[in-house]
């Protein structure tokens, strides 16, 4: 369970997000909808730990993680996929994807594991993987970022509006690829923000709406 | 044409030598401060007080050698520990006490910081090695000198200028390109350079990353400083004039590519020993015409990394 009760994050001194309470169960599929500027990228960074929490606390299964320094997150099995994907242009995909279980230091067989259990999920990222970063198109990139977050995500991936941009045929197959990882993968909770809430009904159980830095009814 | 060479042959011959030494100087330094960018994302003025206070202790230990009738070959240990000396002392205190508190922070904050600490470890250098030249050029005198055929003529030049300089420039960019491509710690700093939230949200914990970076590029620029020690009087003002020389470098160059800092530092060392030896009063302003030329044409420097594609 990944839980945030009543958060408050100020960036440069201006409170941004004001008594944030969500709760991601293990294996559930979450939304945050809320317009550009609500305050769906900031939250997830707060669960990442990448802003400070001025309010409220940040939780694990129960544990408190508020302040839990930001590199040691993705230590707990939380992957995240940021919104401009944000690939090391000069790495190959597959490094990209590697880099996060060599920094964990994983074992070699279980590193391979993840990543083969990684392709299976989004074949065309075998196809990808000797490719340099910097050269991917837009959707292409999504698709690793996704990926990459899945390699350390065991309990949960955090994917901000990966729909953001993508032409309906990619943004089709994405969404397809989110339904097999939930089938894969039944343990790892998603969450998920986007604007458009039509886009995500089919593929979340539960759905939160951020308006201007504050919960909202759904 | 060929009356000018007749002529001036060996001039030419003498600047693309001590051009080739100079740049290998040039180079240690630029490329850590190159470094340090990257990953700190902030411009240390101080960078060239590092390399003074490298060729100083370096001096100062050769001299300390010699006093105890060490042999000569005993100098070039003695250029080594200055350089790991001074990175492993000042790199993690100048980090730790100072840059950590304005990592983020305004340009000009930083550049006004960096610049005080540059003003105190200039004093700092006075109040210990005093203003009177130090001289200690056993590694020099040690190798002798080589001559190089030059066209007709034969120029005379010392071995440590012509093999040593060069030689651990050479080193340095191909064990660095190894180590960046190839090891875990190398390919954890182009992460952290390339965008450090995406990299701590893989792991990584940057804090640590950057007190790494800095102290290793604090080594470089004092190795820069010991290798420089023997071929120079020391006097104060030496950081000064270094630092200037590698941001001209860091700016020519563009930032990210450490092989393009290597042949920008060859560049820029050419072209200002040339002027040393045909238009000496152009020796200052050399480098920077290089650097308003190429900037005039590619605004993101010779090498500058191309931006990712965004859709």
């Amino acid at each position: 369970m990944l839980e945030l009760s009543g958060v408050s994050v100020d960036i440069a001194g201006i409170r941004v997000l004001r008594g944030v309470s969500l709760a991601v169960p293990p294996g559930g599929r979450v939304a945050l909808i809320g317009r550009n500027g609500a305050g769906k990228t900031t939250t997830l960074r707060a669960l990442m730990g990448l802003l400070p929490v001025r309010e409220g606390r940040v939780a694990l299964d129960g544990q408190d993680a508020t302040t839990t320094p930001a590199h040691h997150r993705a230590r707990l099995g939380i992957g995240y996929a940021p919104e401009e994907r944000r690939l090391f242009g000069s790495f190959s995909v597959r490094e990209n994807m590697l880099l996060p279980a060599e920094v964990l230091r994983l074992p070699r067989p279980e590193t391979a594991r993840r990543l083969e259990a990684v392709f299976t999920l989004l074949p065309e990222l075998r196809e990808l993987a000797p490719r340099r970063a910097a050269g991917l198109s837009g959707g292409q990139g999504k698709m690793v970022a996704l990926g990459r977050a899945l390699m350390v995500g065991t309990r949960a991936v955090l994917l901000d509006e990966p729909f953001q941009g993508l032409a309906p045929a990619l943004a089709m197959r994405y969404a397809e690829a989110l339904a097999r990882l939930h089938q894969a993968l039944p343990e790892v909770a998603i969450l998920i923000t986007e604007s458009n809430p039509e886009l995500l009904r089919s593929l979340v159980e539960a759905t939160y709406v951020i308006e201007r830095g504050e919960m909202a009814p759904a | 044409m060929a009356d000018w060479f007749a002529e001036n042959g060996l001039l030419l011959g003498l600047a693309l030598l001590d051009g080739l030494a100079y740049a290998a100087l040039v180079f240690m330094v630029a490329v850590g401060l190159n470094l340090v960018f990257g990953v700190l994302r902030i411009v240390n003025v101080a960078h060239g007080s590092l390399f003074a206070i490298g060729a100083y202790t370096a001096a100062s230990i050769g001299i300390f050698f010699a006093s105890r009738g060490l042999p000569p070959w005993m100098s070039y240990v003695a250029l080594v520990l200055a350089a790991v000396a001074v990175g492993a002392v000042l790199g993690p205190l100048i980090e730790k006490l100072l840059l950590r508190r304005i990592y983020g922070h305004e340009d000009v904050l930083q550049l006004l910081v960096t610049f005080a600490l540059f003003m105190i470890l200039e004093d700092v250098q006075k109040l210990i090695w005093g203003v009177q030249p130090i001289s200690q050029d056993t590694p020099l005198r040690f190798l002798g000198t080589v001559d190089v055929p030059f066209g007709e003529d034969v120029i005379p030049f010392t071995a440590y200028q012509l093999f040593v300089l060069p030689g651990v420039a050479v080193a340095t960019l191909l064990a660095l390109a190894w180590f960046l491509r190839r090891t875990l710690t190398g390919r954890v700093i182009v992460a952290v350079t390339t965008d450090k939230e995406a990299a701590t949200a893989m792991g990584i914990d940057a804090a640590r990353i950057m007190l790494l970076t800095f102290t290793f590029g604090a080594g470089l620029a004092a190795l820069g400083g010991a290798l420089a020690s023997p071929t120079t009087a020391l006097v104060p003002g030496v950081g000064a004039q270094t630092i200037v020389l590698s941001f001209a470098v860091v700016a020519t160059a563009g930032l990210g590519q450490i092989e393009g800092a290597a042949l920008t530092s060859l560049l820029i060392g050419l072209g200002r020993s040339i002027a040393v030896y045909f238009a000496p009063e152009f020796e200052v302003v050399v480098p920077y015409l290089i650097m308003v030329a190429v900037l005039l044409v590619r605004p993101q420097g010779l090498f500058g990394v191309i931006e990712t594609r965004r859709v």
